[in-house]
């Protein structure tokens, strides 16, 4: 695995199966991922596309059923990684009787942290995430939006490298998902590695890097976001000062009248719009990997 | 009597009992160990399943050996912190619900009190803890689980190995708090609940007969307290006004003459009950027997008791019970042997009931075998008897018993009457005539024809000194926690691999089933009427007799089948069980016996033996499961 390659999955797949050993469900079928180091990595899919299947993998809450996946050149089960790993889960699964601030020590204890150390990041990430006035409050009495702030809060308590965020804006209101974008770039910008899962496209148009779309557990689309969005075959022109009857042959009297070309290329098309297409041409043509984005 | 099973040392416990653990952990660990591999073979195809395999046993032991003592201190005090969130605190609620309305039903006025308090107090703590363990330890970590709570934990550097540990600690912890609460409140309970004081019903004062007054026209009285905490007591104040209030309900009470004529209740003084809440220390031997022609015997006479525990000595013969006890020597003895016995008796006629049986004891020196008679006592069945060895001994008779080899083989004790010079002495010193080297024999012999003395090793024992009561309490606390604590270790290693309600299940299962380990064994071993489960329940439906033979026939071979297949696993199984009665050392207490030292080290070493097994099992089961589904 090349040092920037912090995740690697080979093959990866996961059947459920029943207590008889019966098979229910072929949640992914052989998986060939890899996530660089820096850069925010986004798993987009539909409701059981495989996204959280692959999440759990990658912690090694569950087990491949062949293939394999590695995070920092170890086994997914391997403790020795979440050293280095932070976790948010799809609803922050966190102790409700714990205050906000016994949830960070007692999660600080699970780490290499002193007690001097556990204080001063305990005290700064919980000014981080905004629960300084709620610090001292049973999680049980949070609102649904403070539940994910401090979820977020624990993710970061060993300063990991790689974060792993799964639907990190659920149950956000509009400024706390503004603050949550803000906080993945700025941890992206202090280089660190974020893996998220998400249903809201715009939020996974915002943040992300690169992203892989999955329906019905198999791979369709991976690629960086802004090479993905391109409409290859239509040009886009940019341009001011023309007067209103330029406009009308607007090719030929750009140059006639002496206007000036800002940018000429293609247009992108919306995140939204992708998925929706992928998920179509997924369904028309079952089995077939969409390569390359749309309309090369 | 307190003490019904075989006395051994550290050393004759300790070398059979590791020989056993490494048997049964052996064959558990090879049954584990085929079972993982096949299951992975099976899963993953032979190369990947055995690589998984073995992989996972490097890991196990990496897990195991490299546990962070501050990862298992959060993970404690997480399950702690959890368990108050619970509301555990009812559970001590109810405990002094209980304790508060006890003393309407516990009678003060019982033969025996403290036996009665001790036995209340301690089995509804046992009963209490042990419920609130099984069910904290068998559902946190489902709990856990099925909120996904675990998911946080699991996903930070922590190793299943922790996981377990931390829960078997914490729920330890709380059953230590709350084992240490309800046994002060207990201990208060017991103690203010006994102590009572009584005064002289001074109406029933009257001058001992035969007594002759002293020179100040003293004389002493007899008479009876009056009637307090539902009992009273004879006293007698002797001239010099000192004197007691006889035994009675297991204790008595000293009393002073303070002033007066004697003739008032506020003459006398009487003190705080004594002689009840103590703790015997006693001084137990190697028992041997000896037949009728006092050949050496194993045993004694089987008299058709089902339970064998006790063998007999047959009266008026040579036969005889030996006790050989160490450390007799003046430093532990500096005054007189006193010689404690709690003897089975069985009648081939009733004879005189009322009296008891006769019986005598003989102090011989195992080295020169001079052996000297002591007083014949007469013995009651199951009432224990103190009689006093003293230092200086006036025998009744003094003769040799040599040790001498038949023409068969076997050792026989032969009697040689005493040299002159010997026969004549007034009185022997125990530890320079009787005693080699701190080693004494105490014979003990029935003296009525047809009659016998049922006795086992722990029946007849030196009674050292009388050690103090709240320690011997505290110990007897002990064996509760050490009960407390393989719950949790079973609660917790179900907890790894089944759902909350089936792990209690399977942890009440063992919980019963610790309890009554000697049955378990007899109807594995087909020693019960009636057949296994299968057979007993068809019975049970049809209401047949359980000592008659089933019909022969289709259901008679399935029913007896299926018993076969059970009763192997139930046999299976009682090799592995712990015997949780062994544990209990409320019988210790409430008897007034001090709990001994190997007693706590042996059943300590047991419990830690179990709770590691448990540990380890639990680790293997939680870290080969997925956490998420």
């Amino acid at each position: 695995m090349p040092n920037d390659v912090i995740i690697e999955t080979r093959n990866l797949t996961k059947v459920y199966r029943d207590f008889w050993g019966r098979q229910k469900v072929r949640a992914l079928k052989a998986l060939d991922l890899e996530v660089r180091r820096g850069e925010v990595f986004g798993l987009l899919g539909p409701n059981g596309s495989g996204k959280t299947t692959t999440i759990k993998l990658l912690l090694g809450l569950l087990f491949p059923t062949s293939g394999e996946v590695l995070v920092f050149d170890k086994e997914a089960t391997d403790t020795v990684k979440n050293e280095r790993i932070g976790y948010l889960p799809e609803e922050s699964y966190l102790y409700k009787f714990l205050t906000a601030e016994e949830t960070l020590d007692f999660y600080g204890r699970l780490f290499k942290m002193s007690r001097k150390v556990r204080r001063q990041r305990t005290s700064e990430l919980i000014e981080l995430v905004g629960l300084t006035a709620a610090k001292r409050r049973q999680l049980r009495e949070y609102s649904k939006g403070m539940t994910r702030r401090i979820g977020l809060a624990q993710a970061l308590i060993n300063d990991p490298e790689l974060i792993v965020l799964d639907e990190p804006t659920t149950g956000l209101d509009p400024l706390g998902t503004r603050d949550m974008k803000r906080m993945i770039l700025e941890l992206r910008d202090q280089g660190k590695t974020v893996v998220m899962c998400s249903h809201q496209l715009d939020d996974v148009q915002d943040v992300c890097d690169r992203i892989a779309i999955l329906y019905e557990g198999e791979l369709k689309e991976l690629g960086r976001v802004d090479e993905l969005l391109k409409i290859g075959d239509v040009t886009e022109i940019h341009a001011k000062g023309l007067s209103p009857a330029a406009q009308e042959q607007i090719q030929k009297l750009i140059e006639q009248d002496g206007g000036e070309t800002l940018s000429m290329g293609n247009p992108t098309t919306t995140l939204e719009r992708l998925f929706l297409d992928i998920i179509q041409e997924s369904q028309a043509h079952p089995g077939r990997r969409v390569r390359g984005g749309r309309n090369e | 009597m307190v003490v019904e099973t075989q006395i051994l040392s550290f050393s004759e416990w300790f070398w059979p009992a590791l020989a056993i653990f490494g048997g049964v952990l052996g064959v558990l660990l090879i049954l584990v160990a085929f079972t993982g591999l096949v299951s992975g073979i099976v899963r993953l195809g032979p190369a990947r399943g055995m690589r998984h395999f073995f992989r996972a046993i490097g890991t196990g032991f990496v897990d195991l050996l490299l546990m962070s003592p501050r990862r298992i201190f959060a993970l404690t005090w997480l399950s702690i912190k959890d368990a108050f969130r619970r509301r555990i605190v009812i559970v001590f609620a109810v405990f002094i619900l209980m304790i508060s309305f006890a003393g309407w039903f516990l009678d003060p006025g019982n033969d025996h009190p403290l036996r009665l308090y001790i036995t209340f107090v301690m089995t509804a703590t046992n009963f209490l803890v042990l419920l609130l363990v099984l069910f904290l330890s068998v559902f946190s970590l489902p709990t856990d689980l099925k909120n996904k709570t675990l998911h946080t934990v699991v996903t930070k550097p922590v190793r299943a190995s922790e996981i377990v540990l931390g829960r078997i600690l914490g729920f330890s912890a709380i059953g230590t708090i709350f084992l240490v609460a309800m046994g002060l409140v207990c201990y208060l309970f017991v103690t203010r609940g006994l102590i009572h004081t009584h005064e002289v019903d001074v109406a029933t004062l009257e001058v001992l007969a035969d007594a002759e007054p002293d020179a100040a026209g003293a004389a002493p009285v007899k008479g009876k307290s009056t009637q307090n905490s539902r009992h009273r007591h004879d006293l007698i104040v002797d001239a010099a006004g000192k004197g007691r209030l006889e035994v009675n309900k297991d204790h008595w009470h000293p009393l002073i003459r303070v002033g007066g004529d004697g003739k008032k209740a506020s003459d006398y003084k009487i003190g705080s009950p004594e002689g009840m809440l103590i703790a015997r220390v006693p001084v137990y031997g190697k028992l041997r027997f000896y037949d009728r022609e006092r050949n050496e015997k194993e045993k004694g006479v089987n008299v058709g008791d089902e339970w064998t525990y006790r063998s007999y000595i047959e009266g008026d013969s040579l036969a005889a019970a030996v006790w050989t006890f160490d450390g007799v020597t003046p430093q532990n003895f500096p005054k007189q042997l006193p010689v404690e016995m709690t003897l089975g008796i069985f009648r081939t006629h009733k004879g005189d009931i009322e009296t008891g049986v006769a019986g005598n004891l003989l102090v011989r020196n195992p080295k020169t075998g001079l052996t000297v008679e002591r007083p014949v006592f007469i013995s009651k069945e199951f009432v224990t008897d103190t009689q006093i060895v003293p230092r200086k001994i006036t025998p009744v008779n003094v003769f040799y018993l040599r040790n001498k080899k038949t023409e068969n083989g076997e050792s026989k004790m032969v009697r040689e009457e005493a040299e002159p010079q010997t026969a004549n002495r007034p009185e022997f010193d125990l530890f320079d005539d009787l005693s080699d080297n701190g080693t004494v024999e105490i014979w003990l012999q029935c003296l009525d024809t047809a009659q016998f003395f049922g006795v086992a090793q722990a029946d007849l024992y030196l009674k050292a000194k009388d050690a103090p009561f709240t320690p011997n309490f505290i110990k007897g606390y002990f064996g509760l926690w050490m009960q407390m604590v393989l719950v949790v270790g079973f609660g917790v290693m179900f907890s790894t691999f089944l759902s909350g309600p089936v792990a209690g299940i399977a942890t009440l299962g063992f919980l019963v089933m610790g309890l009554s380990r000697s049955f378990v064994i007899d109807l594995a071993t087909g020693q019960t009427w009636g057949g296994g489960p299968v057979e007993s329940f068809i019975r049970i439906l049809t209401q047949q007799n359980v000592v008659t033979e089933m019909e022969e026939g289709f259901r008679t071979t399935v029913a007896k089948t299926a018993d076969g297949i059970l009763m192997f696993f139930l046999r299976a199984m009682s090799h592995v069980l712990p015997d949780l009665r062994q544990f209990s050392a409320s019988d210790y207490v409430a008897y007034g016996f001090n709990i001994s030292g190997n007693w706590i080290t042996e059943r300590g070493l047991t419990t830690l033996s179990f709770v590691v097994v448990l540990f380890v099992m639990g680790y293997f089961f939680l870290k080969s499961r997925e956490v998420a589904k």
